[in-house]
This record gives C-alpha cells, sequence and structure tokens, in this order.
C-alpha cells in the first residue's frame, strides 16, 4: 500500500489547475455522498439483519424469503422514517 | 507533478482510504453478527462447525449488505424522481 502510495505535499496542491480543482471538487462531492448512503446501509443492514436473517446460518446465501424480507424492510424503515419526521412536524404547530 | 498527475494522486488516495474505511466497519459488524450467530457459548476452541459457520455467515452477511444496499438506492432514486415534478 505505501509503496504504491505518492507522497503528496501542499505544495503540490497549488500546481492544480482551475479545471483539475473543480473536477476534483465534483469528484470528493460524490464521494461524500456515496460514503454517507454505505454509512447508512452499515446501519439498515444491522436493523435488517436482526429482523430478517432469524434461523441458524445453514448456507452462504440469501434465501428467497430472506432477500424479500430485506429489501422490505428497508423501504418500511425509510416509510417509518419518513412518518416521523412528519408526525414531528405536525407536533410543532 | 503537474496539475492532472496531482488531480489523479488525490483521487487515488481518497478511494482507496474511503473502501478501506468501508472495509474496516462492514468486517467489524459481519464479525459482532456472526460471532452472535455461529458462537452463542464460546467453548475452549472453535469447532469445526462453529468455523463452517463462521465462513458461511461472512458471506451472507455481506450478501444482505449488497441487498439493503440496492433496495437503499432504489428507494433514494425513487424519492427524488417523486420529489422533481
Amino acid at each position: 500500500m505505501s509503496s504504491s502510495q505518492i507522497n503528496l505535499e501542499n505544495a503540490d496542491l497549488e500546481k492544480l489547475n482551475d479545471k483539475d480543482k473543480t473536477e476534483l471538487r465534483q469528484f470528493l462531492a460524490n464521494e461524500q455522498q456515496r460514503s454517507q448512503i454505505q454509512a447508512q446501509t452499515h446501519s439498515l443492514t444491522q436493523i435488517c439483519w436482526n429482523k430478517c436473517i432469524t434461523g441458524n446460518i445453514k448456507n452462504n446465501k440469501l434465501d428467497k424469503g430472506e432477500e424479500g424480507c430485506l429489501a422490505n424492510c428497508v423501504d418500511r424503515f425509510l416509510d417509518m422514517n419518513f412518518l416521523t419526521m412528519k408526525h414531528l412536524n405536525s407536533m410543532r404547530n | 507533478m503537474d496539475s492532472s498527475t496531482v488531480k489523479q494522486a488525490v483521487m487515488k488516495q481518497v478511494l482507496a482510504e474511503a473502501n478501506m474505511a468501508n472495509a474496516r466497519v462492514l468486517i467489524e459488524k459481519l464479525q459482532e453478527n456472526c460471532f452472535d450467530k455461529c458462537i452463542p457459548k464460546p467453548g475452549s476452541s472453535l469447532s469445526s462447525g462453529e468455523q463452517t459457520c463462521m465462513t458461511s455467515c461472512m458471506e451472507k452477511y455481506m450478501a444482505a449488505w449488497n441487498q439493503v444496499n440496492s433496495a437503499y438506492i432504489a428507494r433514494l432514486r425513487q424519492e427524488q424522481a417523486n420529489n422533481s415534478h
């Protein structure tokens, strides 16, 4: 890992021209979004694993029931999330 | 180094670090959950049954992560489409 890593100095960053700076900003914004989605996926997987994978582990694949359960679990959790926000909003008024 | 080389290097490093961080969380969670499932009563050594369970469970947890990730992204896209008109 360290051998392939290029050591960047602050001085190197000053070599970036405007076009590359814009491109980098866009790249970083995308990466930030990707990591947020991954973080949310970790937390949803935890929640839905507990709900959907209830039996003993018999093999390394998800069965049809578990697959469907996980997809529903994500959708219903998000429904609940929206509902909570809506209700909290209505309680303020 | 010219501008383009610097840009590429920054991107490469950010990607490597982000992927490493994601993998680290995945491994941590998978160990927690599979330890719970496969080793309910830790004995004096890992039995072969426990080891088989652990490796199946690891693969299953990763499959579950991918399934949840696709469902989540599909929902985000749908919400975005609903909000745009």
